[in-house]
């Protein structure tokens, strides 16, 4: 069968600490867009952490909570893209295609969590800063749509790996760059379609839910928080 | 008619072709300027990156999206007048078809270049077309956008064939009256036209093909537009209201551009026997019941969206009615309904002075429709993590003023070659009543068949 | 000479002109009217045979029809891309096309037909006055016979207030 990527995020496990977000600008040559641009609400981070303070002092709580492409499987991002950039792929995934994006934005607009980001200007990285630059990964020119892509590069290099050891991919196998970094261990990655794998398992704890599910995009990441008795 | 007031009609509605004073060329320099400017800016746009305009995450679309629904919008003046009045054969439309038909060819024009100021990549804006490329790649037809293409597509060429067929007769009457190079280009214009019965019928069976084929066209391709919203889950776009919404916006917007093109040109070109009183009124009436039938629709959504409380879009309506957007709301309403309906509801208000003011206010009031359609829901999605603010900048402001000047710009450079008012139809307004064929037969060679 | 007319003020008088002309014995093909302006009133208007016009639309909308059914439904089976859960031939989007080049196809059959009809673009002919424009109503035979031109000059003058002009 098919593989169908997912993942799950722990809530209450996640310290908010940010590594993910990092990890993720490395590994897929995300530029920093500069203190100005970022003021006027242009930083791309494919991978945010979303920080909420409930209660009043001295009874206050701090939830994180890291929001990737959802990678829905009814993304109301992909029927709307003029040039199929945005597409479904056999895996579950979402795929942003550079070379086809004209740069519309109408899949931004449609995408209820905010996770898609344009490309403003040509990202710049100043010397030696271009030596960090992740070759497995393309570099986006100005006026095209990029987001995450549960690090496709990786799951590509791991079903090579194990198509030239002659072998099946197996739970863990891969692991894209924010799940990688985790300190708390707080995300995991991996094939829905296997009941057995560890991202499966969570996706049917008690505990688990996903974002914005009435609005019907059938997103494939769940996210585990303890639920109070109201 | 006589002859001698059908010779000083051609002569009136001639006079703009054959005489020209500074003041035309005064004219197309300033509005030029404007509209080189604007496109420099655009230039300017391309070429240091899309980041020079005030987008950005979560508002995707704000100015230039704003401005193409606008254009589009306005472009539904010429079908309403002439296609419907044509069908209905309302008599007082003949001199106000071809001013109306005119905004709608030229409103579209500049409606449709807003979908390619507006990419991220503009030179690939091709890929929006089904041509059979080597790759085997075709555009996606489930997108709005595609949708936008093949409506715009049609309605263009299916409004500018409306103005161009009866502008032939007209162009023969300039070719029989000029002499030299304006002789020939005329009469290569006027495609050999003789004024033959035979001519003559297929044209005006052509037309009435035509005029019911370009209603339907006209209510899609703003039904479409408004489906670049209505197709998107964002709060208070996804809303099955927006087709006959942004159908009726538009044609309230479009009546409104008419009147201030008529009222500019009985001034400037000195058309008052031709441009009456009661035009206006009539179109006064007509933009009245528009004005009241868009204050409809927009409480009936909005009270849907109260009634409903659903959290997404209260937050939205909130913004626009008491938040950050409520001066731009309550400014839409005021110049929108309020004024409007005050000024043309007193018959001794209607006059052409208050025809104007009336749709000066309601150019405003859709503009900021439009915009407070798009931006506020773009700013608060379903994050409140994620909202935004949205601020133009001056690449913006410019581009759009140049879409002012180069409508004013064509419509000015049309007035000087084509006659205005289509003169052929008018003079078969002022033939007189008539008796049927026959009974006219009957009574020419009643000597000859007792 | 190569053809006979008279320019007429008024509808009326061009009517019997081209009665004149019947009696004269010239066949209807050959009588020429030409006006700045349709006078439907008049039987002159109404010599011509019926247009196929409405038919021939309805055809150019069945084939804009029948292109975009297959366009869209070719396309999306050639670059069966998954998007948004909707199926690879989505019939509600298709229909918008469908509709939009339908009627494309019926504007431009009726404009492609109009020109065929009416023989647009077109030369001049010989026989044309460019007082035809100015408001008067042009009646004419081309090429009459030369033993028949009194009765036809008759013929053309007994409407009254008729100029009389050879080409």
């Amino acid at each position: 069968m098919a593989h169908k990527w997912g993942m799950a995020v722990d809530l209450d496990t996640c310290t908010g600490c940010g590594a993910c977000v990092t990890a993720c600008h490395a590994e897929n040559n995300i530029p920093t867009v500069g203190p100005e641009q970022a003021a006027r609400g242009r930083a791309m981070h494919w991978l945010r952490v979303e920080r909420y303070w409930e209660g009043d002092f001295p009874d206050v709580r701090l939830k994180f909570r890291p929001v990737m492409c959802q990678q829905c499987d009814a993304a109301p991002c992909e029927p709307v893209c003029p040039t199929y950039a945005s597409h479904h792929t056999d895996e579950g995934l979402n795929a942003q295609v550079y070379n086809r994006c004209i740069g519309t934005r109408y899949c931004a607009n449609a995408c209820p969590y905010n996770v898609r980001f344009f490309d403003f200007f040509n990202p710049q990285w100043p010397k030696p800063l271009h030596l960090q630059l992740n070759p497995d990964v393309s570099v986006r020119e100005v006026g095209v749509m990029e987001k995450c892509t549960f690090c496709v590069q990786r799951i590509h290099a791991a079903a090579i790996d194990a198509k030239a050891e002659k072998r099946e991919l197996k739970d863990g196998d891969i692991k894209p760059a924010c799940v990688q970094s985790c300190s708390a261990k707080a995300m995991v990655f991996g094939d829905l379609n296997d009941p057995e794998s560890e991202v499966s398992r969570l996706s049917r704890s008690p505990r688990g839910g996903k974002l914005l599910e009435d609005v019907g995009t059938l997103p494939k990441v769940t996210y585990l928080e303890r639920q109070t008795q109201v | 008619m006589s002859e001698a007031s059908s010779r000083k009609m051609s002569d009136d509605l001639l006079r703009p072709l054959l005489e020209t004073s500074w003041r035309f060329y005064a004219l197309v320099a300033f509005l030029g300027s404007i509209v080189l400017m604007g496109l420099c800016t655009w230039a300017y746009q391309m070429y240091m990156g899309f980041g020079m305009t005030g987008i950005n995450n979560p508002i995707f679309w704000a100015f230039y999206i704003t401005n193409f629904v606008f254009w589009i919008g306005i472009s539904h003046a010429g079908t309403l007048i002439s296609a419907i009045l044509r069908l209905v054969n309302a008599g007082w439309r003949r001199p106000v078809t071809r001013c109306a038909e005119v905004i709608t060819a030229f409103a579209l024009m500049i409606g449709a270049m807003f979908p390619i100021i507006h990419l991220g990549r503009p030179w690939l804006f091709f890929w929006l077309m089904p041509y059979p490329s080597n790759r085997l790649i075709w555009p996606n037809f489930r997108s709005p956008l595609v949708w936008d293409f093949f409506a715009i597509t049609t309605y263009l060429t299916g409004s500018v064939l409306f103005l161009v067929l009866p502008m032939i007769p007209d162009f023969a009457l300039v070719r029989d009256r000029t002499t030299g190079l304006r002789h020939r280009i005329y009469g290569m214009l006027a495609l050999g036209w003789q004024g033959t019965p035979k001519q003559w019928h297929r044209l005006e069976s052509a037309m009435s093909i035509m005029a019911i084929a370009i209603i339907p066209v006209a209510v899609s391709v703003h039904t479409i537009v408004s489906f670049d919203f209505s197709m998107a889950p964002v709060p208070m776009w996804h809303s099955t209201m927006f087709g006959p919404y942004f159908v009726a916006g538009a044609i309230f917007s479009g009546i409104a551009g008419l009147i201030i093109a008529m009222a500019a040109l009985r001034k400037f070109l000195h058309l008052e026997q031709y441009l009456h009183p009661v035009h206006f009124q009539n179109l006064g009436k007509l933009l009245l019941l528009m004005s009241l039938l868009w204050g409809y629709f927009v409480f009936a959504e909005r009270l849907t969206v109260w009634y409903g409380n659903e959290s997404a879009e209260i937050a939205v309506l909130r913004v626009t009615q008491t938040g950050s957007f409520a001066p731009l709301y309550w400014t839409m309403v005021v110049v929108n309904f309020v004024i409007p309906v005050s000024i043309l509801s007193i018959k001794r208000l209607r006059t052409i002075a208050g025809c104007v003011v009336a749709s000066f206010g309601v150019l405003v009031g859709m503009w900021l429709e439009r915009f407070l359609i798009v931006v506020p829901s773009l700013g608060h999605k379903y994050l409140p993590y994620s909202w935004g603010h949205y601020r133009p900048r001056p690449v913006e402001l410019l581009i759009t003023a140049s879409t002012f000047a180069a409508m004013c710009l064509l419509y000015t450079l049309f007035a000087k070659f084509v006659p205005i008012i289509s003169i052929w139809e008018l003079k078969v307004g002022e033939q007189e009543p008539h008796e049927t064929a026959q009974e006219r037969s009957a009574r020419v060679l009643g000597e000859a068949h007792p | 000479m190569s053809a006979v007319y008279a320019l007429y003020s008024s509808p009326d008088a061009a009517q019997r002109a081209v009665n004149g002309l019947y009696a004269a014995g010239i066949a209807e093909a050959d009588v020429i009217v030409m006006s700045g302006e349709p006078f439907e009133a008049q039987p002159f208007a109404h010599r011509d045979s019926a247009t196929w016009l409405w038919y021939i639309a309805c055809l150019g909308g069945s084939i804009g029809l029948a292109f975009s059914t297959w366009l869209t439904r070719m396309t999306e089976l050639a670059w069966p891309l998954q998007t948004g859960n909707m199926p690879i031939v989505a019939w509600w989007p298709n229909m918008i096309v469908m509709f939009e080049l339908t009627m494309l196809g019926a504007i431009l059959a009726t404009v492609l037909t109009l020109f065929v009809t009416a023989k647009l673009p077109g030369r001049l002919p010989r026989l044309y006055d460019p007082e035809v424009t100015n408001g008067k109503i042009l009646v004419g035979v081309e090429n009459p016979p030369a033993a028949a031109l009194p009765a036809l000059e008759r013929a053309l003058t007994a409407g009254g207030a008729a100029e009389l002009k050879r080409s």
